[in-house]
């Protein structure tokens, strides 16, 4: 569903992404784990083309996509939630989820009629709002909730078109462990045929949700497999130094 | 015509006097903006009054008088700008800077008007550039010589300032990242004084320099402001490499434009200015590409 | 997302009539002056469409005013079109101009758009000054009003004018509500915050912008076409960037944003001009200190103060929505 061939890039003499060659099934759950400044939000924008690699292809659904922009590669069927909160801060949740759903649906650029009414918007709304844990908080205003219902809807905005493939970056950045682990149960309870890639640092989600971890050191894949093998590798030890001990 | 030597010489000097002066004008906007993101569109007030200035004291005490003292008094002039509205609104937003320097182009205006009437004043040329010189089979006049040459002069120093002194290594740092430049110890508000105080010279010694071959009327201030501004988008903003690059490209298209393709060559620079904001909207030589 | 809470309606409902009383009961100057306010007030409606709403701030909408003017009046006297038509094609002129050039300068964002749409809005500027099919400083006369004596309506007449011009202003500030609240409208709105996101969500950037751009050109050559058929002569000082910067001053003054506002604005801005102008003849550094003072004193406008003192006397709304989703 989606692949890499030998992604390569480099700012100036720094190398940031050396090689990298991913390939992820349709419904497969990946998270990439790796110390910081490993490449990983770079691997990431250039999956969704804010980013041009030196080399190497990207593939989606089987077409390969590395010349799409990143509006086209969106359109078909690719999505991204950011590590920092990207959200539309003067809108209620709702009005969020339906802007996303509605530009998915080509009716961004549309000059009558409020697509925020249409019935399949809302009806979009409903549902991605009950997957991600938002139905209650649907008609607040972002500005005026918490920090972690906020980190629902940059998930859930992401989800509201309806993707093939999701990236998220680091979902539980700058969550307490109780709502973390209200995100381990939200990933696990997404539609089996979504796939998904994760960033993460947080060691208890990856093993909890994933069925694959990439390792990325120093803009390469240094790992590559199933998480119980991750688990005793020492090189994983070493390149974390010692945050593996609880695992 | 096009095959003649001649031809190609003079216009090729007609072009390097046209950016030579924009370069004047933009090196000391896309430096005050690199430095202090802060573009102020009167700058090309401060260009006309330097002009009017200059005719005004040439009368008293020749042009050369007019040509010293109309820089200092536009820097003047600038000190007080930068006191009284410039550093208030620097931290305020692009939008605010542009309309309350909109609103000074405005108040300018009537200034002028006010001041030194409505109909275009004259200015003589000193006497020692009056004339023409033979250059590569043309006959040149010598005062355009003359903004070439001072062009290139300003060019050098400036060089030599920003890449061999203390000083342009502060402001360097200060254009790529003024917080921490403050944070090396670096008096970033004396800077930022300084560049502003410069570039406003620089305006008015580009006015009183071209008052002699333009004509110095109210309006000379924005009939030169969007050609700057063309200048420093296409140059790039904030780097000196970016000001010689897009004065280079808006002279010798214009001129050139103007003689080849007459039809054209009033909407080419615009042409030019489209292409470059869709390929490359930073600018072709930006201080941090 | 424009709401029209119950401040705005009742401003409207006032304006409204408001100007229909003074349209049935002024005599010929004051009738000029409402025309004179009603091409303004599309301008600025148009404006604060793109500026207020999408944060696009322009410096050429003096100058797609102008070639909707010029279209306007070549068509009907030299391709010899009936006035209706001729407005058609001179608001397809300006909407194309307005899409190109909101398209060039899609990539651009905050400065270097303004920087760029005064320069194009010079150009055209230029363009029509030097060209000698538009009478260059002459400018052109005779652009004809529309003939609607089948309706019973006779436009020569300024009260019908008069009343004509604010039934354009009415359609103008529909045009752009209901721009608002399409999805372009939301999709401009939310580009001036989050242009990154939307486009990761697929939306073609710069289509949005150009197109909300072009309508607003198309306002702007509407207000061309009123002001060509008010004084039945348009001269190149139309296209200049003074009357860009007047409608951005407007815009400011009245509440960026708030679509009325301008309208406010407008109506404060022809008044006071007349005023001054009268006493002394240099309105320019009038305009110009009074935009210093509004942009030094960060007051958002007229009309955004009126909205501000409202909202800040209703804290307890807020204070208990808060406390319900902690």
């Amino acid at each position: 569903m989606l692949e890499t061939r030998s992604l390569s890039k480099s700012f100036g003499p720094i190398q940031v992404t050396r090689n990298v060659s991913l390939k992820l099934e349709k419904g497969e759950r990946r998270v990439i784990l790796g110390p910081n400044g490993a490449g990983k939000t770079t691997l990431f924008n250039q999956l969704v083309g804010e980013l041009t690699p030196d080399s190497g292809t990207i593939h989606l659904d089987g077409a390969d996509v590395t010349a799409l922009r990143v509006a086209d590669r969106a359109r078909r069927g690719l999505s991204r939630s950011y590590q920092k909160n990207t959200l539309f801060d003067g809108l209620t949740i709702a009005e969020n989820l339906g802007l996303a759903t509605a530009v998915a649906l080509g009716k961004g650029q549309r000059l009558w009629s409020d697509p925020l009414q249409s019935a399949e918007v809302r009806e979009t709304v409903r549902e991605v709002a009950a997957m991600v844990d938002l139905a209650p908080h649907l008609d607040a205003r972002v500005d005026s909730v918490s920090y972690g219902i906020r980190r629902q809807l940059e998930v859930g905005i992401a989800l509201a078109t309806r993707p093939k493939v999701i990236l998220m970056d680091e979902p539980t950045s700058g969550v307490g462990p109780e709502m973390s682990k209200g995100f381990h149960r939200l990933l696990k309870a997404l539609p089996r045929d979504l796939t998904i890639l994760i960033i993460e640092h947080d060691m208890d989600l990856a093993f909890d949700v994933a069925d694959t971890i990439t390792v990325l050191n120093y803009g390469e894949v240094v790992f590559d497999g199933l998480p119980e093998a991750a688990r005793g590798s020492s090189l994983l030890r070493d390149i974390y130094l010692g945050a593996w001990e609880n695992a | 015509m096009t095959t003649d030597l001649g031809f190609w010489v003079l216009q090729t000097l007609n072009a390097l006097q046209l950016s030579m002066l924009l370069f004047l004008l933009s090196v000391g906007l896309t430096v005050i903006f690199g430095l202090m993101h802060f573009v102020n569109l009167a700058h090309g007030s401060l260009y006309a009054f330097g002009a009017y200035i200059a005719a005004t004291l040439s009368g008293t005490l020749g042009y050369w008088g007019g040509f010293l003292l109309a820089p200092v008094a536009v820097a003047a002039l600038g000190a007080g700008l930068y006191f009284s509205l410039i550093r208030s609104q620097r931290r305020a937003g692009p939008m605010a800077q542009v309309l309350v320097t909109f609103g000074l182009i405005f108040v300018a205006v009537d200034a002028t008007r006010l001041v030194w009437g409505d109909l275009p004043i004259g200015i003589a040329m000193p006497a020692i550039l009056d004339g023409q010189i033979a250059l590569l089979g043309v006959d040149y006049p010598l005062y355009r010589l003359f903004i070439i040459a001072l062009g290139l002069a300003i060019l050098a120093v400036l060089t030599l300032v920003l890449t061999r002194t203390q000083v342009g290594a502060m402001i360097r740092a200060g254009v790529d990242n003024d917080q921490m430049a403050a944070c090396l110890g670096i008096n970033v508000e004396r800077m930022f004084f300084l560049v502003f105080v410069v570039g406003c010279a620089l305006a008015g010694l580009a006015g009183a320099v071209a008052a002699p071959v333009l004509s110095v009327t109210p309006d000379m201030g924005l009939q030169i402001l969007i050609p700057t501004l063309i200048v420093i988008v296409i140059g790039g903003l904030g780097s000196l490499r970016g000001a010689v690059a897009g004065s280079l490209i808006f002279g010798f298209v214009q001129t050139f434009g103007a003689v080849l393709l007459p039809t054209f060559s009033a909407v080419l620079i615009y042409a030019l200015l489209a292409a470059v904001l869709v390929t490359r909207p930073e600018g072709l030589l930006p201080a941090k590409g | 997302m424009f709401t029209h809470t119950p401040l705005r309606l009742a401003t409207l409902a006032l304006l409204a009539a408001a100007s229909l009383t003074y349209a049935l009961a002024a005599g010929f100057f004051g009738l000029e002056i409402l025309a004179e306010i009603a091409i303004l007030a599309i301008l600025v409606i148009a404006l604060d469409l793109v500026a207020g709403f999408g944060g696009m701030v322009s410096l050429c909408h003096g100058a797609l005013m102008g070639v909707g003017a010029y279209a306007f009046t070549v068509a009907a006297n030299d391709a010899g079109l009936t006035a209706l038509p001729a407005m058609i094609l001179a608001v397809a002129l300006s909407t194309a101009l307005a899409f190109a050039i909101g398209a060039v300068c899609a990539r651009s964002t905050g400065i270097y758009f303004i920087m760029a749409t005064l320069a194009f809005g010079q150009m055209a500027y230029s363009f029509v000054f030097q060209s000698p099919l538009f009478g260059g400083d002459d400018g052109l006369s005779g652009a004809p009003r529309p003939d609607m004596t089948a309706l019973g309506i006779d436009l020569s007449d300024s009260r019908t004018f008069a009343i004509y011009a604010l039934l354009l202003v009415a359609l103008a500030y529909a045009i752009a509500t209901a721009t608002l609240r399409s999805g372009l409208g939301r999709s401009l709105v939310c580009l001036h915050h989050n242009e990154k996101r939307l486009r990761a969500l697929g939306l073609t950037v710069w289509r949005a912008k150009a197109t909300a751009f072009a309508i607003s050109g198309a306002l702007a050559g509407v207000a061309g076409c009123l002001a060509a058929q008010h004084t039945q002569y348009v001269s190149p000082g139309l296209l200049s960037w003074t009357v860009s910067g007047e409608a951005l001053v407007v815009v400011i003054l009245g509440g960026l944003g708030t679509l009325i506002g301008p309208i406010l604005g407008a109506i404060l801005f022809v008044i006071l001009k007349h005023e001054i102008s009268s006493i002394t003849p240099y309105w320019h550094a009038i305009v110009g200190l009074i935009l210093i003072a509004v942009v030094m004193s960060r007051a958002q406008g007229v009309f955004g103060f009126i909205e501000a003192r409202m909202a800040a006397r209703k804290p307890q709304a807020q204070i208990k929505k808060v406390k319900a989703d902690a």
